[in-house]
């Protein structure tokens, strides 16, 4: 099979390291194609969509009267969600529970922020504590298959300990900090298979694992995706996708209102996310998350392609201090660099030598396009 | 001018963090190595973490772990569990601790506290002494608060002196992990038999609690568990330490202006 | 290179790994022969005054490190007790020290009892340079570092004083005599003063 000849998108920055992308006569990519004709017609972040939003405020206001929180907001201590919680409790005026998920890789920068919002405007927090060993046997599981989403164990835990909580103490409404206008443009399949998949999962961990998981929270697709949802009624609503919502803008509010701390990159928040987004997929798979980042920004205006091209050309990752990473990363999983390295150089697997759901994506995203239910996606 | 010490206070068991409430209970907290390291970034004046398993099941510490914590740490690092000899406390320096802390091995031989000293020098020997209140009195208990000791709180902090301890850590366990403030009464009376530097551990719950343990004894030592490591009312885990500016503020107002100790 | 005399007493790994951080190299030296290519010495040490003596005459490197030092004068940095063995003797033990800056190590238990303390002194105490130099570039004014000693140096010459700490009474955290210094307190152990510090010695 010949290569594929390099190209890359005339109006993003997507390029060819993706596999599947298409391009239309002018040189557009599909990721673009896919914004304009499906997402940005049903986005709305003036009025009306202000008015979508405060139908479901109103309503969470209503069913959580009498009760000590009425929705719980995922936070990170990331842009996304900390904004978020800003505007849930100010400009919503709703009473969130901020519910986080430690995965054991915080770093003290995600620490400090969660710390700021939740004493500045005053509201509760609750953190689900994954047990560390399992985590740590799961991620090794997760290297050791050779995939390129080790990051699966973090996002999935994330969401499972989420739903899980939701259901147990009967909250109908998660606000989540998940939106187009930095997130429009995802993450192909290829590069990041589905973290909700919960039989991949558990076949990588049967065949990589070496201690059960037991505490480990497992969620499935069908089961947040049909069973939460339209069983219980528990909602995730999105509200970023509401109002405005331009990133520098909101650092900047948060920065001065709250000593937010800014981070160098997306996603920052987890020690693991920030060596396996800048280093992990661009040296192992040549998977640069910068592009897919950066695509976003530029479909929604914030920055310019120039720009994304130029930021490209440098390194993701600083060499300087890429071994401080390594080191860090190895001695936290106790392994040894050798055995990092080792899995850098193993060969290269897909979502696709594991068992998988796949097939219940692909029908339900079907069904769920046809009927209106939901929009863009991965592919 | 010397200032008081705020100092985390990490408990390990199973090789996880975990948080005891009047030293039952364990709530685990998470994994220990990451939690150092935020404790590094945030600048906390010194550290100390026990492992509450080795003592009662009598094994040898966690070499290994011990290593990367202190490789973690730009500030002091105080390690204890399980150590019973000159050399486990030598090898335990080596890795790169600066002090090790001894508890009910301290308190029942007080001897071993020569030992260990002559081994790695005075300044590096904690002894650590949990407490119980009973009327008026305190008494000394051993092995995670298993056992009573058979001598007086004033005995064991006057052996810890002569034999060459370099510090005390009073450890309430009565106020473990409640959270309303430490036991003042106690810390008085702690401060007034003993020449040494003493820590206070048990009952923080917000940096006010440690203020007004400084207002009482002056400089020392503040050591909390659960205040570092929750927030709010549903004891959510939160790594968290007083930023700089608070640590100033509260020097300001619980120390008199000049010299600032007793 | 920056090399730390490894004679079994004092945290060399932390130096290590502050300067690993740094990106500055930096080793170890257990021999003679690791040590005499060194271009800057750091000497650490904790513990009694006499067991460190020893200690250092045991590993060897006493001749080369007094050479380097006072011959070469290769720039060096006694920690904790690694300055105080830089003093002539010390009311702690009956050996001689380096004899390296002129003075004594005394004890903080002797001071008169309006002064006493609780020893050892232990913890984060504020250190103010007498003189603009090299080693305290930045940390002119609230500079604070973590001390952990129950003795104190003595300067003979008041010129080789370079900074001093209050704990009751005023002394000398820090000597400097040519390309001689020391220091009372733990720079590796004391965040981002100490960083600094041990930056300032590699580069200046």
């Amino acid at each position: 099979m010949t290569q594929r000849a390099y190209q890359i998108c005339t109006n993003c920055v997507m390029d060819t390291t993706d596999s599947r992308i298409v391009f239309d006569a002018d040189g557009v990519c599909d990721h673009c194609r896919g914004f304009f004709a499906t997402i940005l017609p049903h986005w709305h972040t003036d009025d009306r969509g202000r008015r979508e939003l405060d139908q479901v405020i109103d309503r969470i206001k209503l069913e959580g009267r009498g009760k000590d929180f009425d929705c719980i907001v995922g936070m990170s201590g990331g842009i996304d969600s900390s904004y978020l919680t800003y505007l849930a409790k100010e400009e919503f005026g709703l009473r969130p529970l901020v519910f986080h998920v430690d995965a054991g890789w915080n770093s003290q920068i995600a620490v400090n922020n969660i710390e700021r919002l939740v004493d500045e405007l005053d509201l509760d927090l609750f953190t689900s504590v994954i047990d560390w060993e399992e985590m740590r046997d799961l991620q090794l599981a997760y290297f050791k298959s050779g995939v390129p989403h080790i990051d699966t164990p973090q996002d999935h835990a994330f969401f499972a300990t989420m739903y899980q909580f939701a259901e147990k103490h009967k909250v109908r409404h998660i606000l989540t900090g998940a939106n187009y206008s930095t997130e429009c443009i995802r993450n192909p399949l290829e590069w990041m298979y589905y973290q909700s998949d919960a039989t991949q999962l558990r076949d990588i961990h049967r065949k990589f694992g070496t201690r059960p998981l037991v505490t480990f929270p497992i969620t499935s697709i069908l089961r947040h995706k049909v069973w939460l949802r339209y069983i219980r009624r528990i909602q995730v609503v999105r509200p970023l996708n509401h109002v405005p919502y331009l990133k520098a803008d909101a650092m900047r509010l948060l920065e001065e209102r709250f000593g937010w701390q800014p981070y160098p990159q997306k996603h920052f928040e987890s020690r693991f996310t920030r060596f396996y987004e800048s280093y992990w997929l661009p040296v192992k798979f040549g998977y640069d998350t910068r592009r897919v980042q950066y695509s976003s920004l530029i479909v929604t205006g914030q920055m310019s392609r120039n720009e994304a091209l130029t930021r490209l050309e440098e390194l993701p990752y600083d060499p300087d201090t890429i071994h401080h990473d390594l080191e860090f990363v190895a001695t936290k999983l106790r392994i040894s660099v050798a055995d990092l390295q080792g899995f850098l150089a193993a060969p290269n697997r897909t979502h696709r030598d594991y068992r998988s759901q796949q097939d219940v994506y692909r029908i339900g995203a079907k069904v769920m396009r046809l009927i209106g239910l939901e929009r863009g996606g991965k592919r | 001018m010397l200032r008081p010490r705020i100092t985390p206070c990490l408990l390990i068991h199973n090789g996880g963090l975990v948080k005891t409430v009047r030293f039952d209970e364990p709530k685990y907290v998470g994994d220990p190595l990451n939690a150092v390291k935020i404790f590094n970034e945030k600048e906390a004046d010194e550290l100390v973490v026990l492992d509450i398993d080795a003592s009662v099941r009598g094994v040898e510490p966690d070499f290994h772990l011990i290593a990367s914590l202190a490789a973690e740490c730009r500030m002091p690092l105080c390690y204890g569990g399980g150590i019973k000899t000159p050399d486990q406390a030598r090898r335990i320096i080596g890795l790169g601790v600066e002090k090790i802390a001894i508890s009910s091995v301290a308190v029942e031989h007080p001897s071993i506290i020569t030992s260990i000293a002559a081994e790695v020098g005075r300044q590096s020997v904690v002894v650590v002494i949990d407490v119980r209140r009973r009327g008026d009195d305190y008494e000394v208990w051993t092995h995670n608060g298993q056992r009573p000791a058979n001598v007086t709180l004033a005995e064991s902090l006057r052996e810890a002196g002569t034999r060459g301890a370099g510090e005390i850590v009073v450890n309430s366990i009565d106020q473990d992990g409640m959270m309303k403030g430490y036991d003042l009464e106690l810390a008085t009376r702690v401060r007034g038999m003993t020449a040494l530097p003493i820590t206070m551990l048990g009952g923080a719950g917000s940096l006010d609690d440690i203020g007004r343990l400084v207002e009482k004894c002056g400089v020392l030592g503040a050591a909390s568990g659960s205040l570092f490591v929750f927030k709010g009312i549903y004891r959510a885990v939160l790594i968290n330490y007083p930023r700089q500016s608070a640590k100033e503020e509260l020097i300001r107002r619980c120390l008199p202006p000049t010299a600032g100790h007793q | 290179m920056i090399t730390i005399v490894d004679y079994g007493l004092g945290n060399v790994q932390a130096f290590l790994n502050v300067y690993n951080r740094l990106n500055i190299p930096a080793t170890a030296a257990r021999t003679a022969g690791e040590l005499s290519g060194a271009a800057r010495i750091i000497l650490p040490g904790v513990g009694a005054f006499d067991h460190a003596m020893e200690r250092l005459e045991q590993s060897g490197m006493r001749a080369t490190l007094d050479e380097m030092v006072l011959d070469r004068r290769v720039p060096v940095l006694g920690v904790c007790v690694g300055m105080q063995m830089m003093a002539h003797g010390s009311d702690e033990g009956d050996r001689h020290g380096l004899g390296w800056v002129e003075g004594r190590v005394r004890a903080l238990e002797d001071w008169p009892s309006a002064q006493r303390l609780p020893v050892p002194h232990m913890g984060w105490n504020d250190v103010t340079p007498r003189t603009a130099t090299m080693l305290f570039q930045g940390l002119e004014s609230d500079a604070r570092f973590y001390f952990l000693h129950s003795y104190y140096f003595e300067c003979h010459r008041p010129e080789d004083v370079l900074a001093v700490s209050r704990y009751g009474a005023d002394f000398s955290s820090a000597v400097q005599r040519d390309n001689i210094h020391g220091v009372q307190f733990h720079p590796e152990k004391s965040h981002q003063f100490g960083t600094r510090l041990l930056k300032n010695f590699a580069e200046g």
